[in-house]
């Protein structure tokens, strides 16, 4: 029993070095690849830079208002191995539906043909007019919505309205690297793991195979 | 987002940290501190160690990228760093490109095994 135990055990043995080391490899990989895109990354930066100016690329241009367009979504599985998934918001929704509630409000029928300049803020929220008020006042309102806009806007906007197109292939590229990262974060925490239950194995096998040889001992005697 | 999902930190060089702002993981508003660190000639190691450490110790950062030359300042600080999360990733930087022998998980890695574990 103990020699079947002994076996099955250096069976398993076998079986996760062998896993770890097709991990090891595909770590490989995936490392060559993203380091590879982001080179390419820097490289389309460069170029931008070259065509903007210095100072238009960099960190100057950063925006006062950030929000994350990205975010990792981070799962434990049973065995202890954590699975990293990224998710990208759709911040192009947002836009077009803003960008619709303006239509509606400008295409909307004019009850009165009389246009109020100067409005006291009182009648504004009383009066139906108060949807053509705000049509009214659409180039007014915009800049409003565009700094509830701002946080989440398209990162590419900070360095100008009309940007070449070797900065959104560098945005391309950075994009495939954030989402290589989350595969390669998941396969280094399964590397650690597997490290873990290697060690684990090779603790357990001297002890079988102690209680192997002893028992036969015994039997010979 | 569905369920707030986690925020990617990057400690870099200006362009590293551009270049994943441009791909959409910066947070930067009033109420909360960034999640990324510009790190320039002037930047002290004390203030990259302390950036790293609070990255670590906030709950809603997933995974952190890190420039290996910069990593190789608070070396101490990423290889006592054993949770999962936040996983720490070490990448290129123009002028330092990757090296595997420094990187503190394929250490760990390549450490497991000796002479004897193949007789």
């Amino acid at each position: 029993m103990v020699v079947l135990e002994l076996e099955e055990s250096s069976l398993l043995l076998d079986e996760k070095l062998l896993r770890f080391m097709d991990q090891l490899e595909l770590l490989e990989e995936k490392r060559a690849a993203l380091n590879s895109l982001i080179e390419q990354g820097w490289f389309s930066m460069a170029k931008a830079r070259y065509s903007m100016g210095n100072k238009r690329v960099s960190a100057l241009q950063y925006a006062s208002e950030i929000e994350p367009l990205v975010c990792v979504h981070a799962r434990t599985l049973d065995n202890g191995e954590v699975d990293f998934c990224t998710e990208r918001s759709k911040q192009k929704a947002r836009d077009e539906v803003g960008k619709e509630a303006r239509s509606i409000e400008d295409i909307g029928p004019q009850e009165e043909g009389v246009r109020r300049r100067n409005k006291p803020k009182n009648n504004i929220p009383e009066k139906k007019e108060g949807e053509e008020a705000s049509s009214e006042k659409a180039p007014e309102v915009t800049p409003i919505r565009k700094s509830d806009q701002n946080p989440q806007q398209d990162p590419l906007k900070w360095f100008g309205i009309l940007v070449p197109q070797t900065l959104k292939q560098a945005q391309s590229s950075f994009t495939q690297v954030i989402e290589l990262s989350a595969e390669i974060a998941t396969l280094q925490t399964a590397i650690l793991n597997s490290r873990q239950e290697l060690k684990q194995c090779r603790k357990d096998k001297p002890i079988l195979q102690e209680v192997s040889a002893t028992r036969l001992e015994k039997l010979t005697d | 987002m569905s369920a707030r999902g986690k925020l990617i930190a990057v400690i870099g060089d200006e362009d590293t940290c551009t270049g994943f702002l441009l791909g959409g993981v910066g947070e930067l508003n009033k109420n909360r501190k960034p999640n990324f660190l510009v790190v320039e000639k002037e930047t002290s190691v004390a203030e990259i160690e302390e950036t790293f450490k609070s990255f670590l110790a906030r709950s809603d950062i997933g995974i952190v990228l890190i420039n290996q030359f910069i990593a190789e300042m608070i070396r101490h600080a990423i290889d006592g760093h054993l949770e999962s999360i936040p996983a720490v990733l070490e990448i290129p930087s123009k002028e330092h490109p990757y090296d595997a022998s420094k990187d503190s998980i394929l250490r760990r890695a390549r450490g497991m095994f000796c002479a004897e574990d193949f007789r």
